[in-house]
Order: structure tokens, then C-alpha cells, then sequence
């Protein structure tokens, strides 16, 4: 059963931007689905459609069985919000966090006070029930945000960026967290992320969203199957110049056309080309250039991550390095968000 | 029923963090004894002019405290719902099922709270600095009333221009442009036949003059009827409309 629904939903902000632009996709109950994007691709915009805190320009949206424009209330009772700005009252200790939101979802005492014990128990803060929240650190603040949106047993958690800002070994325990969470709470999580490898680790199923449309969906292993064997990854150079479009042109009409590349893409400063088997792929792909005179800086051989699966799809990668540019619609996209 | 219980949980979260702040709090209640003290001084020798009569310039400037203090404490409410709004409270907050209107009122009954204190506060200290209350303990549980409009007005109209403005430093623009100014506007300072003809217009329309002119009347005069009567229906359409600049930014902008 599907406990999340959205048919042809779109927001068009003012400005006439299409910040999620028609689109269809299903969360099945139990289920940790990831929406993996880059800044600015429509992420948090479909999670505030569903969270009832925008209404959709078109389109409808059933989550838990309600309609989130037509009985809001409804939807409310039935999630979790986990913002990406951790929204917790800093002058206030956790437990007092806690017990306001157990209050706002109609608990009773006996109930509140039971739930914050086993919450506390869950995201590992026990001791720091009664310390101001002030004295928490990042991670510790981030876990106690998620407890929050915990405390009335949701049937869905919605996590928007949950590791966003956090450091690598603070990220890899949220992860943990959010899987004990699906485990042991029996609840379905859907996260956004612009972390490839937080989809990868959390999400049972993936939805690929860049400028507004899904690209492409699945669960992590067929999107990366879908890539075909392997990723050879050249690059001539390692910032964007003439000689280096030069050069990514060069290679590319070489490599046309040769029996064991599935594919390629390029992509600022590299080239991605897809083969069988990446470890006899390379050698013979370093001979072909060579003797076209072609220099190559770096070659590397990796099995296909989603970063690649985006990069096939979009040209891109999710991440943009330093210095990229950005086009104008992105730029435009990150500051309808905010307003 | 919910909407009390949220009304309740939004109220004591505000104080809670309020009383956790000791500075704030001696501030907040020291400050009107400073006016007190100060203006009092500086304005000494206006109570040797013939408009007062017998009454001392204290005496005349307690009930102006009384309303300086509402207006500055209510005039700063919307500072604590941008906060929110910055850390991200507020949209969590708006995901759950809580009563919209709770959030707002919470607030402004929290500042309510903290300005009854202060007006009791002062009413105490201007008792012992030598200021005799024509209407006793009655008249300042009324006054009480008459300040409490005046200042749900207008803790609801600053949380309403917090959630226009979005930003802390055109608030506290508004929030300065609209203050003193309506301290000066008002004859809170002096005697209304002191001020200019045009100031003398002027503060009819300013619903601070209201709340000076009730609280004045209890103090120094007693039940003037006719007066109170006034002041209390302009100060409750005041506040009425306060609450409605409040609610309707909430509904339009709180997304």
C-alpha cells in the first residue's frame, strides 16, 4: 500500500518558477525513500507540499491517506518534520522541547512522559534530558530535532537534508539513528538529500529530482546497474579551460563508436565513459589515446555510484565543484525557497 | 478546548524563556523606576507651572510611566516570533497540529504577563516616592485593564509587522519609528494645554493618549466616568484591530 501519493504536483513561485514541476511518484508504507538532488532541485519545496506548510499550484498529494490540501489537519496528525534548520528551542532543556510537542499532538502527561523516556533512550541522549539545549553539540541538537518530530508515533517522518552541515562522523551516526528509527519504530521515512552516498546507505528506493522533475527512480542498486558495468573517469586537466573542452571534444569522438563503451559523459573538467569491465577497459582505452597523441592527467576505475546515474541523466554532477558555474534558473530556484 | 491548552503550552514557553534571562528581567524592572527618577527630576520645576495646579509633576508623570513602559515592553513582542522564524521553530512548529492562533497569542499574553508586573511594580514605587492614588487599589486594577489593551494592541501589531518585515533590522526600524514618537504624541509628558494646538489634535488619534488619559484620571482625579468610558472602547477597537493586523499576517505570511 502506497502511504504516500503525489500525482502531477507542481509549485510555481512567483517570478513564474517552476520549483517542482509536474511530478508523480509513490512511497510505499515502511519504506525509506530517498529524493536525492542538487541545492536548489525542488527537494524541500515537495517536502513543505506535503508537510502542509505550502499548497501546491496543481496537482494532488495523499499522504497517509489524507488529501494535504483538502484535510490538512488530517496529514499533520500523521507526520513527523524534521527541518533542515534544526528547529529546536535553544533556552529550553530537551525535555522541554520534548513535552511542548507532545503537548501540540494532544498526548496526555502519563503518555508524554513515558515517550520522552524511550525517546531519549533511541537517539542516545540520556543524561542530557534536563540540560539546556544550549550547552548541546551539533549532533546532539540534530538527534534531539529528530526526536521531536518522534514523540506522537507518526506513521511517516519527513527528514529534510537530516545531515546537512554536520561533520563526516556525526553524519555517519545520524545515519544510524534514522535506520534504528525504521527498525525499531516501524515507521516510513522520507528523506531529501544532496548526499549521493546518505541515499546510497539509507534509501530502500531513490527518487533522482533536478530543476523540478524527477529524472529517474528506483532503488539505489538497479539505478546504478542501469549505468552499465563500470565508470572510467579521464580528466586532462583540472580546471575548466578551452584546451580542456578541447581536449574532453578530442576524446570524445576517439572513443565513439569503440565495441566496449556503453556510454560517456562529460562533465566540467572530466569525462565519465561507461564500459563492461572497467579493469581491461582502461589500459585499452590509455592505448587508443595515446596513439592519437591524446595526454591524459588522471584515469580512475570505480563501480557506478549515483552520482553517475545523475551525471548520465543531467550532465552534471550533483555536487558542483568550486568554481562551476551556476546557471541563472538555479540561482533564481535557491532564492524562491527562501522567500 | 485545544486552542486554550495551546494557548497555555505557547504562554509558558515564552515566560519560561523569558525568567530565564535574570538580566532581562532586573532590566526590564528596573528601567521604569530610572524614568521615574530621572524624568521626574529634570522636569522638576514644571511643577511650579500654574496648569498643574496642586499637583506635583510626579504625580502627574507616574500615570505617563505606567503607559511608557507597556509601550516599550509590548512594542519589542514581535523580536522572539523572528527568532523563531530564524531557527527554524516556527515552520516545525506549523507542521504539527497546533492551533494556528495559539502561537500569536501565546506570545502576546506572555507579554502581558511580564507588563502587569511592571505596572504593579511601578504603582508601588510611585506610592512611596509620595504619589497619592485618588482611586486606591480599584484604580489600579483598572488601570491595569486600560494598559493591557493598550499593550495587547500592540504586542499583537509587532508580531504581525515581524512576520511582514521578516527581518530584524527594518522591525526594529518600525519599532523605534512607532514608539517614542507615540510617547510624544500623547500627553503622557505634559499637560495636554502645554502642547502645541497641532500636538493637541493630534494625540486624539493616537490610542496612547487613551490609556494616558484613563490611567491619569484614576490617579489623580478618581471614577471620571465619561473619560474611562472613552478610553476603554477606543483601546479595546485598538486592540481588536492589533489582533486582526496580527492574525492576518500570520495567515498570509507563517508559510
Amino acid at each position: 500500500m502506497n502511504i504516500i501519493q503525489a500525482k502531477a504536483l507542481s509549485k510555481v513561485f512567483a517570478g513564474d518558477i517552476k520549483a517542482v514541476d509536474t511530478i508523480d511518484f509513490e512511497v510505499g508504507e515502511g519504506e525509506i525513500f530517498g529524493f536525492l538532488g542538487p541545492n536548489g532541485a525542488g527537494k524541500t519545496t515537495t517536502i513543505k507540499i506535503l508537510n502542509t506548510l505550502l499548497k501546491p499550484t496543481s496537482g494532488t498529494a495523499i499522504v497517509a491517506g489524507f488529501d494535504v490540501v483538502k484535510s490538512p489537519a488530517d496529514v499533520r496528525k500523521s507526520i513527523g518534520y524534521v527541518a533542515q534548520d534544526i528547529g529546536v528551542d535553544e533556552h529550553a532543556t530537551g525535555r522541554e522541547n520534548l513535552t511542548l510537542y507532545g503537548h501540540f499532538y494532544r498526548l496526555d502527561n502519563k503518555t508524554i512522559m513515558q515517550r520522552v523516556k524511550e525517546i531519549f533512550e533511541l537517539v542516545d541522549l540520556i543524561g542530557y534530558e534536563d540540560k539546556m539545549v544550549s550547552s548541546y553539540s551539533g549532533g546532539m541538537r540534530k538527534r534531539l530535532d529528530i526526536a521531536m518530530g518522534l514523540i506522537h508515533q507518526p506513521k511517516i517522518i519527513f527528514l529534510d537534508e537530516p545531515t546537512v552541515g554536520l561533520d563526516p562522523q556525526t553524519r555517519v551516526h545520524i545515519w544510524d539513528y534514522i535506520r534504528k528509527l525504521a527498525k525499531s519504530m516501524n515507521v516510513t521515512i522520507f528523506l531529501t538529500t544532496h548526499y549521493m552516498e546518505e541515499a546510497d546507505q539509507l534509501a530502500d528506493r531513490v527518487s533522482i529530482i533536478d530543476l523540478g522533475k524527477i529524472i529517474t527512480s528506483g532503488t539505489p542498486d538497479e539505478l546504478k546497474r542501469s549505468i552499465g558495468g563500470d565508470v572510467v573517469t579521464l580528466s586532462p586537466c583540472t580546471i575548466k579551460t578551452e584546451e580542456c573542452q578541447e581536449f574532453l571534444r578530442r576524446t570524445k569522438s576517439v572513443l565513439s563508436n569503440k565495441p566496449f563503451i556503453v556510454g560517456m559523459q562529460e562533465a566540467d573538467t572530466t569525462l565519465a565513459v561507461y564500459v563492461q569491465n572497467g579493469e581491461s577497459a582502461a589500459p585499452n582505452i590509455m592505448r587508443i589515446l595515446n596513439s592519437e597523441g591524446i595526454e591524459v592527467q588522471t584515469l580512475s576505475v570505480s563501480r557506478p555510484s549515483l552520482n553517475d546515474v545523475f551525471l548520465k541523466y543531467t550532465g552534471r554532477n550533483i555536487r558542483p565543484q568550486e568554481g562551476a558555474p551556476t546557471t541563472y534558473t538555479q540561482v533564481a530556484r535557491r532564492r524562491s525557497r527562501r522567500q | 478546548m485545544q486552542m486554550l491548552s495551546d494557548v497555555y503550552y505557547q504562554t509558558m514557553r515564552d515566560l519560561r524563556s523569558r525568567f530565564r534571562m535574570p538580566v532581562w528581567i532586573f532590566l526590564s524592572l528596573f528601567q521604569p523606576i530610572i524614568w521615574l527618577l530621572l524624568f521626574t527630576q529634570i522636569f522638576q520645576s514644571l511643577s511650579q507651572l500654574p496648569q498643574l495646579g496642586t499637583v506635583s509633576y510626579l504625580q502627574f508623570f507616574a500615570p505617563g510611566v505606567v503607559v511608557m513602559t507597556v509601550i516599550f515592553g509590548s512594542a519589542w513582542a514581535g523580536m522572539s516570533m523572528l527568532q523563531d522564524m530564524d531557527m527554524g521553530i516556527l515552520s516545525k512548529m506549523l507542521a504539527t497540529p497546533v492551533t494556528r492562533p495559539s502561537i500569536i497569542i501565546g506570545r502576546v499574553i506572555s507579554a502581558m504577563v511580564m507588563l502587569v508586573i511592571q505596572a504593579i511594580l511601578i504603582f508601588i514605587i510611585a506610592v512611596i516616592m509620595g504619589v497619592r492614588l485618588a482611586t486606591g487599589v480599584p484604580g489600579v486594577l483598572l488601570s491595569i485593564v486600560i494598559i493591557s489593551l493598550l499593550g495587547l494592541g500592540l504586542a499583537a501589531l509587532s508580531n504581525g509587522l515581524a512576520l511582514l518585515l521578516r527581518r530584524q533590522e527594518p522591525l526594529i526600524a518600525a519599532i523605534n519609528f512607532i514608539a517614542l514618537p507615540s510617547v510624544f504624541l500623547s500627553s503622557a509628558m505634559m499637560p495636554a494645554q502645554l502642547l502645541p494646538e497641532w500636538l493637541n489634535t493630534l494625540r486624539h488619534f493616537n490610542p496612547v493618549d487613551y490609556a494616558v488619559v484613563g490611567v491619569r484620571g484614576l490617579v489623580l482625579q478618581g471614577y471620571v466616568w465619561s473619560d474611562l468610558g472613552t478610553s476603554l472602547l477606543v483601546l479595546l477597537a485598538w486592540s481588536a484591530a492589533g489582533i486582526t493586523f496580527g492574525a492576518l499576517m500570520f495567515r498570509s505570511k507563517a508559510e
